[in-house]
């Protein structure tokens, strides 16, 4: 798909090539729509010298013609007086009807017209908005690697999301509105000119100081425009910088110095701005003094010659009366040339970072995408020369050649190994030197075919958010395979925008995934083989563990929910042989958890709404009537004052931040004090306490569980009462048919909660020593048994990964990578140190489950590796200087050393 | 409201005041210790720990009773028993080193399990508690010098 390369330098130019058939269209029907609104003016007119006061009925005529439709020709055709319609005949009354009803029917119309260009202009603003996000938003996937090296990312983000964004305003009104103004500002300047000429040419003088001094004037407000813009921006990538850097900032202490660096650029906000302000203002001052140079001239020299007799007074009113015309539009003009150059300044900002020095070239390649094309052998390294950014050379003129097909082990400075790797994983970016694969020179290869056969890993993969599975199948999304389910009628009006503002036809949530590419026909064959792998990378065990705390939605697989719930059968059986139910406290409708919370026995289910979870139950509107029902409400702020007064006594001597805080306390460091005050109240006569303060108290109370916090607050009684109220609560809820709690449900899975608790349907003996090992055991050996550990593995593809994969260790993060590359099978594979995170017998295995695989599959294997490591497994060894590469065979014994054992693991 | 329900909380604190390393610290510090720490229970013949094992955790006993054991040559050798209100298992979290011996119930116990780190939080931020743990060591070196004494002039 064809996209366009770079943003026209001219706003104008920009706006003009990619809308002038909506904005001649919009123009023809403001130009359309003025009669009518000339005529809702003349009517009011009409109704009351010619209705109201009978100025149509003077001469004694008792009837008028009424919508009569006559004109005259002008003189050169003839000059003959041609009616249409006659009109009908009416009488006062019914002109007056008439007239007051064709008013009404002209607002109608002018309504309508009005909506439909406003309508139009913001559309207009918003496709072309989206367009240049688009575009930029494409510039930014062409952007250079050196360019990558120095731009922001939130600097990038800020731009294309708010600094074109009043340019999107601006847009509609780009054209239209300086042609109507000027062409109303310069009609009444005629009529003054026509009352006359001496006046006339006053005011145009005027008009014409205005139009040449005030732009003078604002040349300076453009530049610090242009500054604030730049300042601004930088202030966004600071605080991205900050954001992505806390660790750092924490760790060295410098919270301080973030904040005085980012007072200083809120400063310098503020003083830019400040000093716009005052040129503004000052601006607009001269600008309205101007504008009331005229009248006073009018006044005065026309007064005077008026007075002498020089002027008819009547010339003068008509001419002090049309000048009331010329002020409004002028100076909407001259507001509208403000916002013009606002806009012009942002977009030439725009424009100048997206510059097409910071962009790759587009490719160029002559191959077909469907080509099929063969890697030969040698890899054959010609000239190959790479620098810095300060130019001093990393790689100069190497040349070597090294069978194909094989396993090939890199040796050297990190700097060429990196830079070597960088050149063969995408050698398409490469300036100098040439990169063949027998006949195929790699450095033409288009990037789609490049990304079919060449992967690589390194020890820092980038992952996006979304699961495991979504970055796993990342590389197989290169293009759409097949249309999403869309309606016809959705899809064409998605399709049409996009037409229209130059974005793609297909969806995100189209089917990407390219199946054939892995070598597999269906989404489960392709699981199946992810799941193969990542076990062969050794994070098997992870996956499983990932999908016990998965949640599914069991009406989607009712098969798999039946087989849960036999497996929560089985485990209470496992459990019972065992004599180890005392493990679990299992739920029970009518008995209270003591292992779970308040808040989790009063619900005796799982919130699928956020408002209900955690302390926003506290909040929850129908849940306090039922407390208040059942007479609870009061239990439990004594509860939580009760608990707050502990935690007052535990923790006050602690400075805050202080880690067993976090761990343990029910209240944060900062609110302490808040609820020391409170429970103080509370103690005195329960005065001061206002609800906010008693909602606080019971979210306290909610998180009690008797047997880990051991404060003696449930007695046998409040748990009986606190069964009633999950009663009560639950009847509350099912009257008012919401379905924001999840119940439990012995014969059902809860959908809302993981998978483990569904098998284990209830809590974990806190109390009894080991039983979390226990359990887990006896929820494994059900797992295996019922064989639910490949439906299980495959929920655990579903985990999330985290924003830049954080919630994955790195080990992990390495681990998803590597099947990412390993699944589009491809034809040469590069490992740059990607192991490192690795415990050395761990990297041992992936490295000869690496070296298996690529001989299995005749691939070829290229892996960075360290002087230490040993050769065993390789066929060949590449040994890179900045001047030279040298290839050796690896001897074949030195091979076979530690390969065999590790296999087999 | 909650005037008949066992305040298991302070019970455990009075449990730690009679432990010598804790004579002397004041209350509100042993209530933030056990708040912190795992009331569990352990029936007869389940491992507190094994000889080897990280030292983890610190254990007081509430109720019932352990055997130590060591690893000899002839197998597991029972050494000691550790019974109501006595801690085990503290030199290992002090010094760091792995478990020297293994601790088995003797009959149902119930335990206050103290966490490595949440003892080091609070001795090394409160003085007086990490004072007490001091004096505690320095009586033990006494008393094993004495003997050390006693054996070397019998």
């Amino acid at each position: 798909m064809a996209f366009s390369t770079a943003m026209d330098k001219s706003l104008f130019k920009y706006i003009w090539q990619h809308s002038k058939r909506e904005q001649l269209l919009i123009c023809a029907v403001v130009l359309l729509s003025l009669p009518f609104y000339y005529l809702s003016l003349d009517l009011p007119r009409r109704i009351v010298n010619e209705a109201i006061q009978g100025g149509a009925f003077k001469h004694g005529n008792e009837t008028v013609p009424f919508l009569a439709i006559s004109f005259d020709l002008p003189t050169w055709l003839g000059g003959a007086h041609i009616n249409l319609f006659d009109g009908l005949t009416v009488g006062r009354i019914e002109l007056l009807l008439g007239l007051s009803l064709s008013f009404l029917f002209f607002v109608l119309i002018n309504g309508a017209f009005k909506y439909w260009i406003n309508l139009a202009k913001g559309a207009l603003g918003e496709r072309m908005l989206r367009r240049m996000r688009f575009e930029l938003f494409n510039l930014v996937l062409r952007f250079s690697p050196e360019y990558l090296k120095q731009a922001k990312s939130a600097e990038t983000a800020t731009i294309i999301k708010d600094e074109v964004e009043p340019i999107g305003g601006f847009i509609g009104d780009a054209f239209i509105l300086p042609m109507f103004l000027g062409a109303q500002a310069a009609t009444a300047l005629m009529f003054i000119i026509l009352q006359s000429t001496w006046l006339g040419l006053m005011a145009a003088g005027i008009v014409l100081i205005q139009i040449i001094i005030i732009p003078r004037l604002r040349r300076k407000l453009l530049v610090l425009g242009r500054k604030r813009q730049l300042v601004s921006r930088r202030f966004a990538g600071r605080i991205g910088e900050v954001f992505d850097g806390q660790q750092a900032v924490r760790l060295h202490n410098t919270e301080d110095w973030e904040r005085a660096d980012i007072g200083d650029r809120l400063y310098s906000l503020f003083d830019i701005r400040y000093r716009i302000y005052k040129r503004k203002f000052v601006v607009k001052f001269l600008n309205n003094l101007l504008a009331q140079m005229t009248p006073f001239l009018f006044y005065a020299i026309g007064g005077y010659f008026a007075v002498t007799g020089r002027m008819d007074i009547g010339q003068l009113v008509a001419v002090i009366a049309a000048y009331r015309d010329l002020p409004p539009p002028l100076k909407e003009l001259i507001d509208w040339d403000q916002q013009r150059l606002d806009v012009q300044v942002k977009y030439d900002q725009v424009v100048q970072q997206f510059a097409p020095e910071h962009l790759l070239p587009e490719p160029v390649s002559t191959i077909s995408l469907d080509a099929k094309i063969e890697f030969g052998s040698p890899l054959k390294i010609d000239d190959l020369s790479i620098s810095d950014a300060q130019s001093l050379p990393i790689l100069s003129k190497i040349s070597f050649d090294v069978p194909l097909h094989q396993r090939i082990a890199v040796t050297g400075q990190s700097l060429q190994t990196s830079a070597f790797v960088d050149a063969l994983s995408q050698p398409e970016q490469l300036a100098i030197g040439s990169i063949m694969a027998g006949n195929v020179e790699l450095t033409s290869l288009p990037r789609a075919i490049r990304a079919r056969k060449i992967g690589c890993v390194n020890a820092d993969p980038i992952l996006f958010p979304g699961t495991i599975r979504d970055n796993l199948v990342y590389g197989l999304k290169a293009r759409q395979i097949k249309d999403g389910e869309e309606t016809e009628r959705l899809k064409i009006k998605r399709q049409t925008e996009a037409r229209k503002t130059g974005n793609p036809l297909v969806k995100a949530d189209d089917e990407w995934v390219d199946y054939e590419l892995a070598g597999v026909s269906s989404s489960e064959e392709l699981d199946r083989i992810l799941l193969e792998q990542l076990h062969a990378i050794g994070m098997g065990e992870d996956i499983y563990r990932f999908g016990q705390y998965q949640s599914f939605d069991p009406e989607r697989y009712p098969n798999f929910a039946d087989r849960l719930i036999k497996a929560r059968e089985l485990l209470y059986q496992r459990l019972e042989q065992d004599q180890n139910t005392h493990l679990v406290e299992f739920f029970d409708c009518e008995k209270y958890n003591t292992q779970a919370t308040i808040a989790e026995n009063v619900l005796f289910g799982v919130p699928t709404k956020n408002s209900l979870q955690g302390a926003g139950l506290a909040e929850d509107d129908g849940f306090r009537k039922v407390l208040r029902k059942e007479k609870l409400f009061d239990t439990l702020v004594d509860l939580g004052a009760n608990i707050a007064e502990t935690m007052v006594e535990l923790f006050r001597d602690l400075p805050p931040g202080h880690p067993l805080f976090e761990q343990f306390s029910f209240v944060s460091a900062d609110e302490l004090e808040e609820y020391a005050t409170i429970v103080q109240h509370w103690n005195n006569r329960r005065r001061n306490v206002n609800n906010a303060a008693r909602t606080q108290l019971i979210g306290l109370a909610l998180n009690y569980i008797e047997p880990r916090h051991r404060f003696g607050l449930l007695d046998e009684t409040l748990k009986e009462r606190l069964v009633q109220t999950r009663v009560a609560f639950r009847e509350t809820l099912e009257e008012s048919g919401s379905n924001s709690i999840e119940f439990y449900d012995r014969n059902e899975i809860c959908s809302a909660a993981p998978l483990r608790d569904n098998i284990l349907f209830g809590k974990i003996n806190l109390v009894i020593a080991d039983a979390q090992r226990l359990v887990a055991n006896a929820i494994h050996i059900v797992i295996e048994e019922l064989e639910l550990r490949h439906p299980v593995e495959r929920l655990g593809l579903n985990h999330q990964v985290g924003v830049s994969g954080r919630l994955l260790t790195a080990q992990q993060r390495v681990g998803v990578d590597l099947v990412r590359n390993l699944v589009k099978r491809p034809e040469i594979l590069i490992v740059d140190r990607a192991f490192s995170a690795f415990a050395s017998p761990q990297q041992e295995i992936l490295r000869a489950f690496l070296q298996q695989k690529s001989k299995e599959f005749n691939a070829t294997l290229i892996m960075v590796i360290t002087e230490q490591s040993g050769l065993s497994g390789f066929d060949f060894v590449v040994n890179l200087s900045t001047n030279e590469a040298h290839v050796e065979a690896v001897p074949y014994a030195t091979q076979l050393d530690n390969v065999a054992p590790l296999i087999a693991g | 409201m909650s005037e008949g329900m066992p305040k298991t909380l302070e019970a455990e604190v009075s449990a730690l005041q009679r432990i010598p390393m804790f004579q002397g610290v004041d209350a509100k510090r042993l209530k933030l210790l056990a708040f912190a720490s795992e009331r569990i229970s352990f029936s007869v013949g389940q491992k507190l720990f094994s000889q080897g094992d990280p030292s983890d955790f610190a254990y007081v006993i509430l109720e019932g009773s352990a055997d130590i054991f060591i690893n000899g040559h002839e197998g597991m050798v029972k050494v000691a028993q550790f019974t109501e209100h006595q801690m085990v298992g503290e030199m290992g979290i002090l010094t760091r080193n792995p478990r020297s011996a293994t601790v088995i119930a003797a009959s149902p116990m119930t335990v206050l399990r103290i966490n490595k780190d949440v003892f080091f939080e609070l001795t090394s931020h409160f003085p007086q508690m990490g004072m007490a743990v001091m004096v505690e060591l320095a009586v033990r070196l006494e008393q094993s010098n004495a003997r050390l004494v006693e054996f070397l002039t019998k």
